[in-house]
């Protein structure tokens, strides 16, 4: 898959993913033509993304595009941005997932991993986690 | 990953299997509305969900969301291993075969006219708790919220193979789920004793009185009450009894638990642990002020749970398990639910209180406050302590 398709897939995954637990006016409009009842209140903040749409992107540096390529496909970069891990547990990590099909050259490997570590070692507090609406909202 | 190699999996969708799924999102229910009504003592600047992963998406509840005794399913923890693919209800079936006389393939619709059992029962991911761990492991960082405590309704996984004339050489339950892996990511099986199965287990298409969403599985999944959620499976397609426990990578690998304490952040070996089987009694604070006055009493919240049908006390400390002040716990209750608990504090002199919470189950089991240290990060249940300033 060339870098435009996969990203180009993972706005149709956002796209998907935002239909899948679409907003609740679409519950409320639905609701609304089969009973005539009074429209549902909305007990959240709307302002909130809808949980799966909001996504971040992995750091710069030489090593990016790769990590793009390979980590990306399977699961966004929080996945990435939450650990906090050494150097053993980051290659340990690299080769479980070329193993499972993540397309690291080999020549490539020592890069990723320092780039990595580099981002996400054990000192990492980076994490800021997506405050989302309520599932399905 | 090259792309011939994503046959149908979810992170590899084809383009035909993305215009598919979309197609299938007009089928989706949002979470209906009777969550909402079942939540009333949440303040609505308080309904919201931590986001862990975009895609495929972990979400975990924020403590302070957790303190009704039934979970709002919107507020429901998520986890995926990977990306969507999820059935259709209408062409939804369940195998059954294996050590049966009879295999079965069972509709919704099937299910739906058998003998209908519910219970009220914790869920907990596996890895709840994961980042605390110490030194740190990979995988999805939970805190504290990935749990809840829901209303399941459906069939006893007992009356299924009774149907279907269970063998009296089975002794495990094998269990697959409908998601497929990306690339050459083994498959998401499971198996469980039959033991548990028979006793207790339920193929659930409800969750607190509405069907069950696709993000908690639809149209159904295992509920294994008191076991942790790497044997709930979702999306459940087929159950299979059979003579040996399952084999692969999330049976022989993964899901694992050190049967010894070892050295923290020294890895141990496969044959040096057993599948996560049952919880770990666990307590979480859910409600505390941010500060308080010397005399002054203030209301501390929080839940508790086990593998023990019951917890047998909830106990709050401020002198880092020193003494400790048994807290109060609420009478709702059913097998293998959490119990709610409150604690009425009152400092007694001025600055910064550390209040700790531990649980004992119905078993005897005691909370520890550091829990055991394995490389995947299961099942964490040390201490849940917070902080309170106290002023003159």
């Amino acid at each position: 898959m060339s870098r435009s398709a996969g990203f180009a897939m993972l706005a149709v995954l956002a796209f998907i993913g935002a239909a899948l637990i679409g907003p609740p006016e679409t519950a409320a409009a639905k609701s609304s033509k089969k009973k005539k009842t009074t429209t549902a209140p909305v007990n959240f903040d709307k302002n909130l993304p809808v949980l799966g749409t909001k996504l971040s992107g992995l750091p710069d540096g030489p090593s990016k595009a790769l990590a793009d390529k390979a980590c990306l496909e399977c699961h966004s970069a929080d996945m990435m941005w939450q650990q906090r891990l050494t150097e053993k547990q980051w290659t340990a990590t690299v080769t479980k997932m070329v193993g499972w099909g993540s397309d690291v050259p080999d020549d490539k490997k020592g890069a990723l991993i320092a780039y990595l570590v580099e981002n996400f070692g054990p000192d990492n507090d980076k994490f800021q986690p997506v405050i989302t609406r309520p599932v399905g909202r | 990953m090259k792309s011939d190699q994503r046959g149908n999996s979810g992170a590899g969708l084809t383009r035909r299997a993305f215009l598919s799924a979309a197609g299938a999102v007009a089928l989706v229910p949002s979470i209906g509305l009777a969550a909402t009504a079942a939540a009333p003592a949440i303040p609505v600047n308080r309904r919201r969900m931590i986001q862990m992963n975009g895609y495929a998406i972990d979400a975990e509840t924020p403590l302070d969301a957790l303190i009704t005794y039934l979970t709002p399913n919107d507020l429901f923890f998520v986890r995926h291993h990977w990306n969507p693919m999820y059935p259709g209800a209408k062409t939804w079936a369940l195998t059954v075969d294996g050590e049966v006389e009879t295999p079965l393939q069972l509709t919704l619709a099937d299910l739906k006219r058998m003998p209908k059992t519910t219970a009220t029962c914790v869920l907990q991911c596996a890895g709840n708790g994961r980042s605390l761990h110490k030194p740190r492991v990979p995988g999805v960082q939970w805190k504290y919220g990935a749990v809840g405590n829901a209303r399941w309704g459906g069939v006893r996984v007992a009356d299924i193979l009774k149907q279907a004339g269970l063998k009296a050489t089975a002794r495990h339950l094998h269990t697959f789920g409908w998601d497929k892996p990306p690339g050459k990511v083994p498959p998401f099986h499971r198996s469980i004793e039959m033991e548990k199965v028979l006793a207790d287990a339920m193929v659930a298409y409800e969750m607190n009185g509405e069907p069950l969403h696709q993000l908690h599985g639809a149209p159904a999944r295992l509920v294994v009450p008191g076991w942790a959620g790497d044997h709930w499976m979702k999306w459940l397609v087929r159950i299979s009894p059979q003579v040996e426990p399952q084999k692969g990578f999330y049976m022989d690998v993964a899901y694992r638990y050190p049967n010894n304490p070892g050295e923290p952040g020294v890895a141990f070996k496969p044959e040096e642990m057993h599948p996560v089987t049952e919880l770990f009694v666990k307590s979480n604070i859910t409600q505390v002020p941010a500060t308080a006055r010397v005399g002054a009493p203030v209301l501390i919240n929080g839940f508790a749970f086990s593998g023990a049908p019951d917890i047998g006390s909830v106990e709050v400390t401020d002198d880092d398990g020193a003494t400790w002040k048994p807290a109060h716990l609420s009478s709702e209750h059913d097998p293998y639910a959490w119990r709610l608990w409150s604690f009425t504090y009152r400092p007694s002199a001025p600055g910064r209180v550390r209040l700790a919470a531990r649980a004992t189950d119905s078993r005897g089991s005691v909370q520890p406050k550091e829990a055991v240290w394995n490389q995947s990060g299961y099942l964490y249940n040390g201490w849940h302590a917070v902080e309170i300033e106290v002023s003159a």
